[in-house]
């Protein structure tokens, strides 16, 4: 049976039940049985041999991100081709870009030609040759940033397009993604070519809305070490298909941030596309955005802010950090919503416009837009983008330059003419950045990192005493007298610390300390992180928590967590680690934090206190 | 599409469950749906809404084998839904839908649900043998479809006469309710037995006892379990028997299931307040539902046709003058071809066995002797029965006087500041804080403990399908919102579970408390030293 005639079959259901049933692929039967809900189970369910997939096999280990890329000649395919897809077609660096209207007005009789596939995001200067480049580029970074190794092994981009539903490497992979219409049309899927997955996009959508006849919603499915995870959002269906272990409430949010990013690049009125025509194929409008999603699902083993709804800042000194923030402010008077200076996903400074507040998870989607998106790195961009928390219905319009290989300016209005008057803007931002030295001090922090669990002072540093120029510096760590020694080098912190996330609550702010060894490879690093993901889900769980306070020994770390009004510590220490040590040692980690805070947190700039 | 599931499955429920048995390797052809259920609950739910159940389910379970072919679908979890899967046999499955209550009280832990699924599928299996092995000699599935329906209803409804506060964790049927195990019963474990502490000389007496016992039956070998009250005092059977048959005889068998309601820990019955409903779930004109009587020409279903042999029948066993426990369910008297005597099948060595019961004051003495070497039946059993009498009526006094002396009542095994559940995997015993209790702990610490345990669940579930051969280690301590330390522990297949409401904030103080606790009972198996 054809992926076509599948999908048109799926299509179909809700007026013509399949009078004759051929024999299906298992994964159609759910869709054969919603079809045969209304003709007196005439048309019975097919029994799936069950033994068709009893091959006696092992998951794909090499299914994660980190190890796709060791196979560089599919990966760098694949990133041409995508970027293909990217914008062009512009000139000079600047579209205009399409408004709210267009999008409402553009009919679904031929999304193809309403222009979205080639008018994607932003504009971009460049004409996609130099893919090969940048892979080696990204690859090369050895910046010292907590998460480097993860991110610098990864390549953005769609892969495995040549699989489907009916290749088994395709069932093995760990982590799929599917985002589809509420009549089964396929809108994105993380492995796979979407359209040869119509069919199993009919399949969801089925399972999904034989619940829903039945009066109720699915939730989560739950096989072996797998989770299937359903999220409905109107006419938008999101599901994942996980065998990582990863905590419901996790999947779940990350299903949410992934239609939060949906949003961001559609707004919602997308939904009204639906209203009109229940089979409107919403691909095109994404055409060319496989990088976008798919690098926000790698940040989803990575970056802490994914769980911890709250963003993080580059450490800087406060008078480096004040200087940024006062020229943000500048411009913010001038009519500009918000005024974001970022370096990666960390934040130098930010700056809203009165009453406008920023969500975290916004940030995170924002950030993620512009990173993923290659063309916003080589020229000034001029970019319609809708932030889902601050309001899910209308576009903003954000100018993004960046100012140094990871630094990027990103200036957001509500004005679709505000260009010039944004250049403007950044030319007078970058100038003070400059002159004040703010750029190089970023460069060097970069270099510099944070906070490492090996220079955890012993005694609560002098109040006056900055803790300067730098969180990490090297130079202090190894003969000051106010540092533990540590009988076994190199393996942590005292008492065994590994790790620590403290989180203001107030500040909607972490911080995250450096990897350091023990936790050095990709991997014992994204492992940490799945298990303070764990943790997270555990301690707030929505029925009774949060709770205060919990300690987990497992055959991999301590873990210790304490929730208050004010904060959040999460800290991983060894397995052997001393109940009595480790709890002394987070209350100095929690002092310390508070010691520095002038330099790991923007203060004062509360996105929730305008 | 779907519209009268959806009225059907909404409404039909009042008791907010179904629990239903279906063969996948039956119905597969065009308008023979209806084969494929063995059984459903409730039975009078139209035919849509019970496909639509089943539909789901094994839409699921097809599903889910392309991503996990080798565990499929174990749960669903909807917005008002759980449910529950349990693949008995292969191809055999069984589905628990549950509703989620807007009240409190209906917040489930899948696993216990499963484990009820799994006890009533060892206790039928026990009794009838395997579903599979049923329906092979019975290819319309009519008698199995019976003795399902008869073995089900009665398990769900036996337990009516107990309150819900009682000692045991069996308890379905209240009013017309059936209390399934939520949130509150997180410091009780279905499928384990619980002990009784013996001193060491009665720990000799009872030696004794089962040797006496043993060599009743001549060279026959055969098997002994003994109660006190509710509680096991020595077995020679396999775990995975023990456990089955010491459900049964708790269900039916020791002094307290065949004093019908009348407790000896009295002060726990109220009132026994839900003696009422207990025919309606049963009190169904012709027994078997219509729907299995005449779906297939060639087996037409009822007791008329199919002599349905009902174990957990209620009120069928009594004590004989004797002190010989005494039941009708497996007939009045012994025909040529049946045995009027219980049998039961052993799961490890699928041997059939007579099941003998003597009862002294509170002590129940449970043996079995194989059909196979019992070459004149009935007779033959009455024979050993004699020799029983004879041989081990005095060392039985013994043993029961040496025990109800040392007996302390129901809380025994009480620890003062300690609300706990300790099981041990390995040997299928747990024990725990008498429920009476555990009901002096907050909603708030019962849900958080019930959430830990679901965790723990999934850590355990993951550890067994990663690698076999190592255990899963964890110590987890929760502060909750409500200041209650609620804690698990599992290492080397051994488990506690522990609320502790009373405790001082500091982790310290928790991990403390824990560690006395397993030195002073537990010989020190969750001690770090």
């Amino acid at each position: 049976m054809s992926s076509e005639s599948r999908a048109s079959s799926s299509g179909d259901e809700a007026s013509e039940p399949n009078p004759n049933p051929i024999p299906k692929p298992p994964e159609d039967q759910l869709a054969a049985l919603a079809l045969s809900e209304t003709d007196s189970h005439a048309n019975g369910v097919v029994h799936g041999s069950a033994g068709e997939n009893n091959h006696n096999h092992q998951e794909i280990e090499s299914d994660e991100e980190e190890v796709e890329a060791n196979s560089a000649a599919p990966g760098l395919a694949e990133v041409e081709e995508s970027r293909e897809g990217l914008p062009r077609g512009s000139v000079g660096g600047v579209v205009w870009a399409r408004t709210n209207s267009e999008l409402e007005v553009d009919g679904p009789s031929s999304p193809s030609s309403s222009g979205y596939a080639g008018e994607r995001g932003s504009s971009s200067a460049s004409s996609g040759g130099s893919g090969i480049d940048e892979i080696s580029e990204v690859r090369n970074e050895e910046v010292v940033d907590g998460f480097s190794d993860l991110q610098a092994s990864w390549v953005p981009g769609k892969r495995h397009v040549d699989e489907d539903d009916a290749s088994l490497s395709w069932r093995k992979r760990k982590k799929h993604f599917f985002i589809l219409s509420n009549s089964g049309k396929p809108i994105y899927s993380r492995h796979g070519d979407e359209h040869k997955l119509a069919g199993f996009s009919a399949t969801l959508q089925a399972i999904i809305s034989f619940v829903e006849n039945g009066g109720d919603h699915v939730k989560l499915v739950r096989a072996g070490k797998h989770q299937v995870v359903f999220l409905v959002k109107g006419p938008i269906y999101l599901v994942c298909i996980s065998c990582t272990e990863e905590p419901y409430e996790s999947l779940r949010m990350q299903l949410e941030l992934i239609y939060g990013q949906m949003l961001l690049i559609l707004t919602k009125s997308v939904n009204r596309c639906f209203e009109k025509n229940p089979k409107f194929d919403m691909t095109p409008l994404l055409g060319g955005t496989d990088i976008v999603f798919s690098s926000l699902i790698h940040s989803f083993s990575w970056n802490p802010a994914t769980f911890l709804h709250a963003y993080t800042c580059l450490p800087l000194a406060y008078a480096t950090r004040q200087a940024a923030g006062a020229i943000l402010q500048d411009v913010a008077d001038s009519g500009v919503l918000f005024a974001i200076l970022m370096c990666k996903h960390k934040v130098i400074s930010l700056v809203g416009a009165q009453k406008a507040s920023l969500h975290p998870d916004d940030m995170l989607l924002l950030s993620n837009f512009v990173m993923a998106s290659e063309s916003f790195r080589t020229s000034e961009s001029f970019s319609p983008i809708c932030l889902p928390r601050y309001n899910p219905m209308a576009f903003l319009y954000a100018y993004v330059h960046y100012l140094d290989a990871d630094t990027y300016l990103m200036l957001l209005t509500t004005s679709s003419d505000a260009f010039y008057h944004l250049k403007d803007c950044r030319i007078r931002i970058e100038m003070v950045l400059l002159k004040s030295s703010v750029l190089s001090e970023i460069q060097r922090s970069m270099i510099d990192g944070g906070m490492r669990v090996e220079e955890l002072p012993l005694d609560p540093l002098p109040r006056s005493a900055s803790f300067s120029p730098h969180l990490g510096q090297h130079t202090l760590s190894t003969d000051s007298p106010d540092r533990f020694r540590e009988p076994y080098i190199g393996v942590g912190g005292p008492a065994g610390l590994w790790h620590f996330i403290y989180r203001s609550i107030f500040l909607d702010q972490y911080v995250s300390s450096e990897f350091s060894p023990p936790i050095s490879s990709p991997r014992q690093q994204k492992r940490l992180y799945r298990a303070y993901q764990k943790l997270y889900a555990s301690m707030h769980d929505r029925g009774i928590g949060p709770h205060k306070t919990q300690f987990r020994r497992d055959e991999n770390y301590v873990l210790l967590c304490w929730v208050t009004q004010d904060f959040e510590l999460y800290a991983a220490f060894d397995p052997l680690a001393d109940k009595a040590l480790a709890i002394k040692t987070c209350n100095r980690v929690c002092q310390w934090v508070k010691d520095v805070e002038n330099e790991i947190f923007l203060l004062g700039a509360s996105p929730f206190s305008w | 599409m779907g519209l009268s599931s959806a009225s059907t499955t909404a409404s039909a429920t009042p008791e907010g469950l179904q629990l239903c048995i279906f063969d996948l390797r039956r119905g597969q052809n065009e308008g023979q749906e209806l084969d494929k259920i063995l059984f459903f609950f409730p039975a009078d739910l139209p035919f849509s809404a019970q496909f639509s159940v089943i539909g789901l389910s094994e839409g699921l379970i097809t599903f889910t084998r392309i991503f996990s072919p080798e565990a499929a679908c174990e749960a669903i979890e909807a917005e008002r839904h759980s449910h529950v899967f349990y693949e008995a046999e292969p191809d055999i499955w069984m589905v628990m839908v549950v509703e989620k209550s807007k009240e409190f009280e209906a917040i489930w832990r899948s696993d216990a649900l499963r484990k009820v699924l799994k006890e009533v599928h060892y206790l039928f299996v026990m009794f009838h043998g395997s579903i599979r092995a049923l329906l092979d000699k019975d290819p319309g599935g009519g008698l199995t479809r019976s003795h399902l329906y008869y073995f089900i209803m009665d398990y769900l409804g036996a337990f009516q006469k107990r309150s819900p506060f009682d000692g045991c964790c069996w308890d379905f049927l209240v009013g017309k309710k059936l209390l399934l195990p939520s949130f509150r019963d997180c410091l009780k474990e279905r499928g384990t037995v619980q002990m009784l502490t013996v001193g060491r000389e009665a720990a000799i007496e009872v030696q004794s006892l089962v040797r006496v016992l043993e060599s009743c039956a001549g060279n026959i070998p055969c098997h002994s379990l003994i109660l006190f009250q509710d509680l096991l005092v020595s077995t020679t059977l396999s775990p995975d028997d023990t456990v089955n048959l010491f459900a049964y005889a708790v269900l039916r068998l020791t002094p307290r299931a065949l004093s019908s309601g009348v407790s000896s820990w009295s002060y726990l019955r109220k009132g026994a307040t839900s003696h009422v409903s207990s025919s309606s779930i049963l009190a169904r004109p012709g027994g078997v539902p219509e729907q299995f009587q005449g779906s297939d020409v060639n087996s037409p279903a009822g007791d008329n046709n199919y002599r349905v042999i009902r174990p957990l029948q209620q009120d069928k066993w009594s004590k004989g003058k004797d002190g010989f426990l005494v039941t009708d369910i497996w007939g009045a008297e012994a025909s040529n071809l049946i045995s009027a005597t219980p049998t039961v099948l052993l799961h490890q060595t699928e041997e059939r066995m007579y099941l003998c019961a003597h009862q002294h004051k509170s002590l129940t003495l449970i043996f079995l002797i194989p059909v196979s070497s019992v070459l004149i039946g009935d007779q033959g059993v009455s024979a050993v029965k004699q020799q029983v009498l004879e041989n081990v009526s005095l060392k039985l006094l013994r043993v029961e006087e040496k025990l109800s002396k040392g007996w302390v009542g129901e809380n025994a095994y009480h620890v003062s500041g300690y609300r706990y559940l300790l099981v041990d995997g390995d040997r299928n015993v747990s024990r725990a804080s008498p429920p009476g209790k555990v009901t002096t702990l907050t909603k708030d610490s019962l849900l958080a403990l019930s959430k830990l345990r679901e965790e723990v669940d999934l850590e355990k579930s993951k550890a067994q399908s990663n690698n076999a051969g190592q255990e899963k280690e964890l110590e987890v301590s929760i502060r909750a919102k409500n200041n209650a330390w609620v804690i698990a522990r599992v290492t080397r297949g051994k488990e506690l579970y522990m609320v502790l409401e009373k405790a001082n904030e500091t982790l310290l103080y928790a991990s403390d408390a824990v560690e006395k606790f397993s030195n002073r009972y537990c010989n020190g198996a969750f001690s770090l030293n």
